[in-house]
């Protein structure tokens, strides 16, 4: 029994949003009702959320929270959650986007059929939560895939002009990578034992992992790589995130950035790294290039955007760059800077969507070159603006820049038996940090200062909705920013143990 | 004697209930026959369903013409439910566009007499008999509104080419009967497995392989489906979209692991091959459709590649067995449900499925166009429904059985087929009805039996260990041992 009472915790965290849909459901054709069962149950998820991070041991490597009831026999399925270092931020990181975005939409910024747009975020959440909480791969690729369907609703149905084209992109790139990974995750179970003992647990295959030829898990990786890196996105699969992002309504945006890319990375973490060590040591030299290019491409195309919603997508893939990096230099350092940079992405480019959101709503503008002289009228916004964008590019004292630092640091040390090693890669991640600074103080500077045009002069500042929205993201910026040992301390000893596993020296494979 | 008709008391039932009907059509007044004729077939159906044994350990009746294990009784419920849906989508359509009602509901019950009996058949016979029984109702089905010459051309197509295929299949019969001296799959197994593969044997499974491929509509003896599909009237297609073909691979099972599953003969690459190709034809020519009912007839098509693809794995023994089983469960019932679902939009008369027509769906019609979704987002196979766990099912003997690029084949062709489902499901959701778009008439039976296939294709997708438990009994006389 837990100090709070609640036992199934994890499980109770999947079903709160599914609960809500019903009353949701009953209401739907009341606005009012709506709007006000998603706030409700959005919050009671944040809430549950943090009481799971006040149950979590702070030190245990292992999965916590552990539950685990049969779900399909015939294929080796079961319901199996948990949570380690790896998840537990990355869960109340999505609870609490997940509550801001509802709110936000809530205050007017969805006007048309809002009780479908609420019912699609609540199924949302049910899967990025369940993303996070899945220790069984086949109930993983369910959550995986159950995002889908909502965020293609929400992009088609609420987002902009080009909606369509761009949500049939977005869900047929993800198709395309997960249903090869299905395939994947198929292999796996037929290769995790003899027929009657195989599973699709991952403690129990982690545990038989020796059971997977160096040979298979070159092809396996190859397939379950693939999806993340659609997912992250990585370069060069990344064309259909700016797209995504353009369209997509403020809200769908927030959680997009915040959360779905997130999936990816944690997606390597979980499951990819420490099931096939083989193959990640085989694609290591192509996911470390990929990483880097993605670093200075995904800058060098911010500093030319014109739009600004596009820049901040952009400035996604450059960041995301810096969790695969992270991930796959291979050592400690590496990996908790990429889940620190994973969970402070989530907050701060959350924000920017946000507030590039706000700024549409009110000017109807998103080019760089119809803003200008804001800061004249609206002093609120500059400053929450100016604390994420200096967030963003990794000022210290604020949450980018642990992150990055630690993956930079990882970088560092990365020493491969062959090929490039840190001392080449690591200067050239660096730019990348020179070039965020340069796009989002560009950016900032001609948005905000400037002569404001007549048009504008007028709209008002933020409400207190909008700083209702923005607080918290901005408390969470400084207080990781400030005092980063106290996120480390959730994640370091599980992410010791996945690296521990993924580059295991004694492991031998059998054929 | 007493033992044989009692074997049989559900196809009975079914005999029944058809023949009460066309009695009770002709003596009710109209107003009462439309109120009546459908709740009279769903208990004649749900009667048959519980008059017989859901498992069983298999018994042979008729001097060996007929026999009871868990394979025919599996399919003897598929059928049921699958009829049992395409009575309930269809009053209000009948209604509205002057069809018989007593006829067709009475027409829709032979056919899964049929049906039925090609499960149960356990000889040559019985089962030509079977198909027979099941497809000529079905072309009448299709040339139902007589006065819709697309009707007719349904009818005519679907009629003329089933008539060759089941000449071919039928001649194929007789060189297998020629080879055995006996027209039972029982005799036909002890004497390919005396003689082995001989020139005559691969005449009669060629032309026998012929025959069931043009009842499944594999490719390249496909073409009748588009048109058949596209005229006959949409409840009509929706039925005859799914149970024929559930029926040709029932035959499919009964004849190549039944009759011929001695032969030391490996068809296994050769099927995978015609599966693949099936598969990536049926999306290819679907995704080029602007017609929703030609897209999904073209889509069923792609849907018989899939389950071909586990056929083709049968030597991994009651897992492919149970895959085909169980898509076919999956396939019934989400396939008749999109198909039905296009009702909505024609009911009033106009030919009805194109893309434009259903801009807007979901506002005119939210109920409807939300189960729509479902089975469109089923038939691609994302969770939580049943269409992606029958994909799984599917995915997983074809990789067992070392078809790596087979698997690789389906997860693609899977993304094929996302971009025009998807595309549908655009035009419902994403789009703004048309000014003057039609005002969608009230039908609340359709509205009953889309609601019910909906809640199953999720409810399956979340819990499928029983249905596959069942499948995988069902699919034991076929493993290969």
């Amino acid at each position: 029994m837990s100090p709070f009472g609640l036992d199934h915790v994890l499980t109770l965290l999947i079903v709160i949003p599914l609960a809500g849909l019903v009353p949701l459901l009953f209401f739907i054709r009341d606005d009012r009702a709506v709007k006000q069962v998603a706030i409700v149950t959005t919050f009671a998820e944040l809430i549950l959320s943090i009481v799971m991070l006040s149950q979590f041991h702070i030190g245990e490597a292992g999965y916590q929270l552990h539950e685990k009831v049969p779900w399909i026999p015939g294929l080796g399925v079961s319901y199996e959650l948990g949570v380690d270092g790896l998840s537990v931020l990355l869960v109340p990181m999505t609870t609490l986007l997940t509550f801001i975005s509802v709110l936000y939409s809530s205050g007017g910024a969805i006007k048309t059929r809002v009780g479908e747009f609420m019912a699609a975020f609540l199924l949302l959440e049910v899967g990025m939560v369940g993303v996070f909480l899945a220790l069984d791969l086949f109930l993983f690729y369910v959550f995986f895939e159950l995002m889908l369907v909502p965020m293609y609703l929400i992009i088609g149905i609420w987002g902009g002009t080009r909606r369509v084209y761009a949500t049939l992109k977005f869900v047929l790139f993800t198709l395309a990578g997960s249903l090869l990974m299905l395939v994947a995750i198929i292999a796996v179970y037929l290769a995790s034992g003899d027929p009657g003992s195989r599973t699709l647990s991952l403690p129990e295959l982690i545990a038989g992992r020796a059971r997977f030829s160096a040979d298979f898990q070159f092809w396996v990786f190859l397939a379950f790589g693939l999806a993340f890196a659609i997912k992250m996105p990585m370069v060069p699969f990344h064309t259909w995130l700016p797209d995504a992002h353009v369209e997509a309504p403020t809200a769908g945006s927030i959680v997009l950035a915040g959360v779905l890319l997130k999936a990816g990375g944690y997606g390597f973490l979980r499951f990819a790294l420490p099931l096939f060590p083989f193959g990640t040591q085989a694609w290591l030299p192509v996911l470390i290039l990929l990483s880097v290019v993605a670093i200075l491409y995904g800058a060098v195309v911010s500093v030319v955007q014109k739009d600004l919603k596009k820049l901040v997508a952009y400035s996604s893939v450059a960041h995301m760059g810096f969790v695969t990096l992270g991930i796959f230099v291979l050592n400690a350092q590496g990996a908790v800077g990429a889940v620190l940079q994973m969970v402070n992405h989530g907050f701060v480019t959350g924000a920017l969507f946000l507030f590039v959101g706000i700024q549409y709503e009110k000017t109807h503008r998103r080019q760089i070159a119809d803003l200008g002289g804001l800061a004249n009228r609206w002093p609120l916004y500059t400053t929450f603006f100016g604390v994420f964008v200096l967030a963003s590019l990794g000022l210290p004292g604020l949450s980018g820049f642990v992150g990055e630092f630690l993956v930079l640091l990882g970088t560092f040390k990365f020493n491969p038996a062959t090929g490039p090693g840190g001392l080449f890669w690591g200067p050239l991640a660096a730019i990348g940090v020179i070039l965020a600074a340069v796009y989002l103080l560009w950016m900032f500077q001609r948005v905000m200062f400037g002569t404001v045009r007549e048009a504008y002069r007028s709209l008002p500042d933020l409400s207190p909705l909008e700083v209702a929205c923005a607080v918290p993201l901005l408390l969470l910026t400084v207080l990781l920013g400030i005092f980063p040992q106290a996120a480390i301390a959730y994640i370091e000893p599980s992410l010791a143990r996945i690296i521990a596993l993924a580059t295991d020296a004694s492991f031998v494979v059998l054929k | 004697m007493i033992t044989d008709v009692g074997a049989v008391l559900p196809e009975i039932a079914v005999t029944i209930t058809a023949l009460l009907i066309l009695l009770s059509d002709a003596v009710l007044e109209r107003s009462q026959a439309r109120r009546w004729l459908p709740l009279l077939a769903v208990a004649g159906l749900v009667a048959a369903i519980f008059s017989g044994p859901f498992t069983t350990n298999g018994g042979s009746y008729f001097s060996g013409f007929v026999i009871v294990d868990t394979f025919a009784t599996f399919f003897r419920v598929l059928f049921c439910v699958l009829a049992i849906l395409a009575v309930l989508v269809a009053p209000d359509y009948l209604e509205r566009r002057r069809i018989p009602a007593g006829e067709y509901y009475a027409t829709v019950l032979f056919s899964t007499v049929g049906a039925m009996a090609i499960a149960l058949s356990a000889d040559l016979i019985s089962l030509f008999v079977g198909i027979e029984l099941m497809t000529i109702p079905v072309y009448v089905l299709a040339a139902m509104q007589r006065r819709d010459r697309y009707s007719n051309e349904a009818g005519l197509k679907y009629f003329l080419l089933g008539a060759f295929s089941s000449a071919i299949l039928l001649y194929g019969f007789s060189w297998l009967y020629g080879i055995a001296g006996t027209t039972a799959y029982a005799g036909i197994a002890d004497v390919v497995a005396r003689d082995g593969l001989t020139g005559v044997t691969a005449v009669a499974i060629a032309l026998v392989t012929v025959g069931l491929s043009f009842k499944a509509a594999v490719i390249p003896f496909h073409q009748w489906t588009p048109d058949a599909y596209d005229g006959a009237p949409t409840p009509a297609t929706a039925f005859m979209s799914v149970a024929p073909k559930a029926a040709a691979f029932a035959a499919i099972l009964r004849v190549f692991f039944g009759a011929l599953g001695p032969l030391e003969f490996d068809w296994s690459v050769l099927l995978a091959v015609l599966a693949a190709v099936t598969m990536t034809g049926g999306n290819v020519v679907a995704l080029a459709q602007t017609n929703v009912k030609r897209m999904l007839a073209y889509s069923s098509i792609a849907h018989t590649g899939y389950i071909l693809a586990a056929v083709a794995a049968y030597k991994v023994g009651g897992s492919a067995g149970a895959a085909v089983l169980f898509y076919v469960f999956a396939y019934g019932i989400m396939n008749l449900g999109a198909f039905a679902c296009l009702a909505y939009l024609d009911l009033g008369g106009t030919r009805g499925a194109t893309l434009e027509e259903l801009d807007g769906f979901s506002r005119r019609h939210p109920g409807g166009a939300l189960a729509f979704a479902v089975f469109l987002i089923s038939l691609t196979g994302i969770p939580p429904t049943v269409g992606f766990i029958a994909k799984v099912f599917i995915i997983g003997p074809v990789l067992d059985r070392g078809f790596v690029w087979l698997a690789v084949t389906i997860a693609l062709n899977a993304v094929l087929a996302a971009f025009y489902y998807l595309r549908v499901v655009v035009h419902v959701y994403m789009y703004d009805p048309a000014t003057g778009a039609p005002r969608i008439l009230p039908a609340p039976l359709l509205s009953v039996g889309l609601g019910v296939a909906a809640v199953a294709t999720v409810v399956l997708g979340i819990v499928p260990d029983g249905l596959y438990r069942w499948a995988l009994q069902a699919a034991g006389p076929f493993v290969v041992r």
